[in-house]
């Protein structure tokens, strides 16, 4: 049988699939108002569990949890990162929510270690200081995690 | 992508609207403007290409109206995806001949 053109052809052909995928992937990311918010958020409890009572603490990071459940489960794919166009869902990896949730876990261990560190040097603000800290490393860190998530998966094109 | 039946498909092929589709494969839909930017092309070239695409039954284009903008859509049918699948195992399938041909010389 004779094929309907070259292998020069095809491997360039091929070669524009690849490109065009990876400029999809390109667009796997979470909305920046979501690290955004997450950071105030971060603050504000660390605020609250300072300077409220226990039960308040309690109640705004109880309200905090549900919101970001309540939010977080459209765009934790990472698939609606540009108002443009929806990923496909075998195109992201799956693994996404689960890096972010994992991420955002760390982020609560560090938390309460710098609160602990801050309060045994006798800061006065020690819960203050580390959500502060920890929302400057989630503005940075959320970001820096769904790149490297872009370069995995564009490593992965035609692999 | 790559189980698809091998069929070298004619329209899809010409590099235009294999980077089109190909874009579109990736999504479960894509506005017009991502499209027309990523590909550098003019409304009018993109929108003949749609046409084509829209008249083999591969493309489906969509108008929804968002906070008040009209906003086009386009998503890949499940014959356009069936066609574009088909078509890259037919690419991977003419590679691949081409090398078993030269490792047996």
């Amino acid at each position: 049988m004779t094929e309907p053109i070259s292998e020069t052809d095809a491997r360039s052909a091929l070669r524009s699939i690849e490109r065009q995928r990876r400029s999809v992937i390109a667009e796997i990311d979470m909305p920046t108002w979501y690290w955004w918010g997450m950071a105030l958020g971060w603050v504000g409890l660390g605020l609250v569990a300072e300077l409220a009572n226990a039960w308040i603490s309690v109640a705004a990071t109880v309200v905090f949890g549900a919101a970001h459940a309540a939010i977080s489960q459209r765009i934790l794919s990472g698939r609606h990162g540009s108002p443009q166009l929806s990923v496909r869902a075998d195109v992201a990896s799956r693994h996404i929510p689960a890096l972010v949730i994992g991420f955002l876990l760390i982020m609560v261990v560090l938390t309460v270690a710098i609160a602990l560190l801050a309060d045994a040097v006798g800061a006065s603000h020690p819960v203050t200081i580390a959500s502060v800290v920890v929302a400057i490393a989630v503005l940075v860190g959320g970001p820096a995690l769904m790149a490297a998530v872009r370069r995995r998966l564009a490593r992965d094109v035609g692999a | 992508m790559s189980e698809a039946e091998p069929r070298f498909d004619e329209l899809i092929h010409p590099s235009t609207r294999l980077s089109i589709v190909a874009l579109l494969a990736s999504a479960d839909w894509m506005e017009f403007s991502f499209v027309r930017d990523r590909l550098e092309l003019s409304d009018s070239a993109l929108s003949k290409q749609f046409g084509t695409l829209e008249e083999a039954g591969y493309v489906m284009i969509e108008r929804p109206v968002t906070n008040r903008r009209r906003r086009v859509r386009v998503r890949l049918t499940d014959s356009g995806r069936k066609a574009f699948d088909g078509h890259v195992a037919a690419l991977r399938q003419v590679v691949a001949t081409a090398e078993s041909a030269s490792a047996t010389l």
